[in-house]
């Protein structure tokens, strides 16, 4: 039987991480590569609205309390192969209580208004 | 202000946890389990849940050291940007719900081997169909505890370190001694006392042999220093009924009634509702018949349990079927519930029955 361990990191407490949720998907500009790239600039209002400007857009958002938190887990071993390990592993490497959502239509930011002709 | 950036995204899933307290999550230890041709199912030391892969049409992304407005607002100090990269990103994740665990498959890796008695051939054999109890951990899909508690449920025990089911035959000669030797020295059914029966009947079996059927049909006590065991009346008088149904298909309702009467102890009382879950009455036939039906031999996916019943009898009233189907209730869930998902109600002279939602072949 495949038998697949689970198991919390060390006897440190969890980083606990937050979640972004988008709606959609995210492309990289110009065809170019996600990693290293910049997605955009976080804010959060005085009333605690979380805004995120991506590109020209902005969006708004809520934060929102996990009922079932959420545990991100980490394959050990990562892509080697380790034929000696009879079963896989994964370890918790953080937890996640709280999720940024933003499922509203970005809107565009406009900054030069063309003048009337 | 946090600025984002694409990391390279490590191999990292998501798994929806129990909504248990943080403290607990933090010791999370827990193991997937699953042959190729089962359902994965997730395991802590005492319950079992059914994983899902919950798919999203959203995009989350894990954001390490975000902090939310409250954390913020508590450090006032601070303007300035902070960096941070996105570990990573899914579409989906690990969904998880409280199962019931999945244990029929216990008893039948016990029964391919059940244990005879000292005499018997069999067991100087291949030890390829025992079980050590690491054996079963790596075979069953359900927690350590449901499984411990399971192989008390079903009388097992451990012979030279594996767990063993008795062979009814020899389950019932175990038994038959006991209950001749508390005819014969008088003894109330609530007050058997183990030292004496090691006496008597240690030539007889094995002292150990002795002990685990006083255990499984009588309840453990201890009263003045000395052990005792108070009999179960209900479970004797049921396991005396499986041997005599299991000798024919079917048998007259009265006649067996009065053989059954006869066949337990001096003392005890038959009832019919000892025999829920064991045996099937048919009060519409002339004569009324009854007939040995085990809710352990029947499937243990909800559909297939229901289809099975369902072969077996066209139309069940609920009284009949609960104690067949009363152990697919999950958490919480009614008997009621499980009859209007997989069955049509009907009345029939009078009498709400069930059947099938659709055609069995």
């Amino acid at each position: 039987m495949v038998q697949i361990i689970i198991s919390s990191g060390g006897a440190g407490g969890l980083a606990q991480w937050v979640l972004l949720e988008l709606q959609g998907e995210v492309e990289p500009r110009q065809s170019g590569r996600l990693a290293g790239s910049l997605l955009g600039d976080l804010h959060y209002t005085r009333e605690g609205v979380p805004v995120l400007i991506v590109g020209h857009h902005i969006l708004y958002g809520r934060v929102v309390q996990l009922e079932k938190p959420f545990a991100v887990l980490v394959k050990r071993g990562g892509g080697e192969a380790e034929p000696a390990e009879l079963h896989a592993h994964y370890t918790v490497t953080a937890l996640i209580k709280t999720k940024l959502l933003f499922k509203t239509r970005p809107k565009p930011i406009i900054t030069n208004v063309p003048k009337k002709v | 202000m946090l600025k984002s950036t694409w990391g390279t995204a490590e191999l990292c899933s998501c798994m929806q946890t129990f909504g248990s307290k943080m403290s607990s999550l933090m010791k999370l230890n827990v193991i997937i389990r699953g042959e190729k041709d089962e359902q994965a199912v997730l395991c802590s030391k005492d319950k079992t849940y059914d994983m899902k892969i919950a798919d999203t049409s959203n995009m989350l992304l894990f954001i390490p050291g975000c902090k939310t407005p409250e954390q913020l607002n508590a450090d006032q100090a601070s303007c300035n940007i902070i960096h941070s990269q996105i570990a990573g990103f899914s579409n989906n994740y690990w969904e998880l719900r409280r199962c019931r665990p999945k244990l029929k498959k216990l008893r039948k890796l016990l029964m391919e081997d059940p244990y005879e008695g000292p005499d018997s051939q069999n067991d100087q054999t291949l030890t390829i169909s025992k079980y050590t109890t690491e054996d079963l951990l790596s075979l069953i899909q359900a927690s350590e505890e449901e499984i411990m508690h399971q192989l008390q449920v079903i009388d097992a025990c451990k012979i030279g370190g594996y767990w063993r089911i008795l062979e009814f035959d020899y389950e019932m000669k175990l038994l038959n001694h006991v209950t001749q030797l508390i005819d014969s020295e008088s003894w109330s059914l609530s007050k058997v006392p183990l030292r004496t029966c090691l006496e008597e009947l240690g030539s007889l079996e094995p002292t150990e042999m002795i002990e685990h059927i006083l255990l499984s049909y009588g309840r453990k006590y201890i009263d003045d220093g000395e052990v005792y065991f108070e009999m179960h009346e209900d479970k004797i008088c049921r396991a005396i009924a499986q041997m005599l149904l299991q000798n024919a298909v079917k048998f007259n309702l009265s006649e067996f009634q009065e053989v059954w009467q006869q066949s337990v102890p001096e003392g005890m009382t038959t009832r019919l509702d000892q025999l829920k879950g064991l045996a099937l009455l048919d009060r519409t036939s002339r004569p009324e018949t009854i007939s040995l039906l085990k809710v352990e031999d029947l499937p243990e996916d909800n559909q297939e349990r229901f289809n099975s019943l369902f072969s077996i009898r066209e139309k069940w009233t609920e009284e009949d079927i609960t104690p067949y189907i009363q152990d697919l209730c999950a958490e919480k869930q009614t008997v009621g519930v499980l009859l209007t998902k997989y069955a049509r109600s009907s009345m029939q002279n009078g009498v709400k029955v069930y059947n099938s939602r659709r055609p069995i072949s």
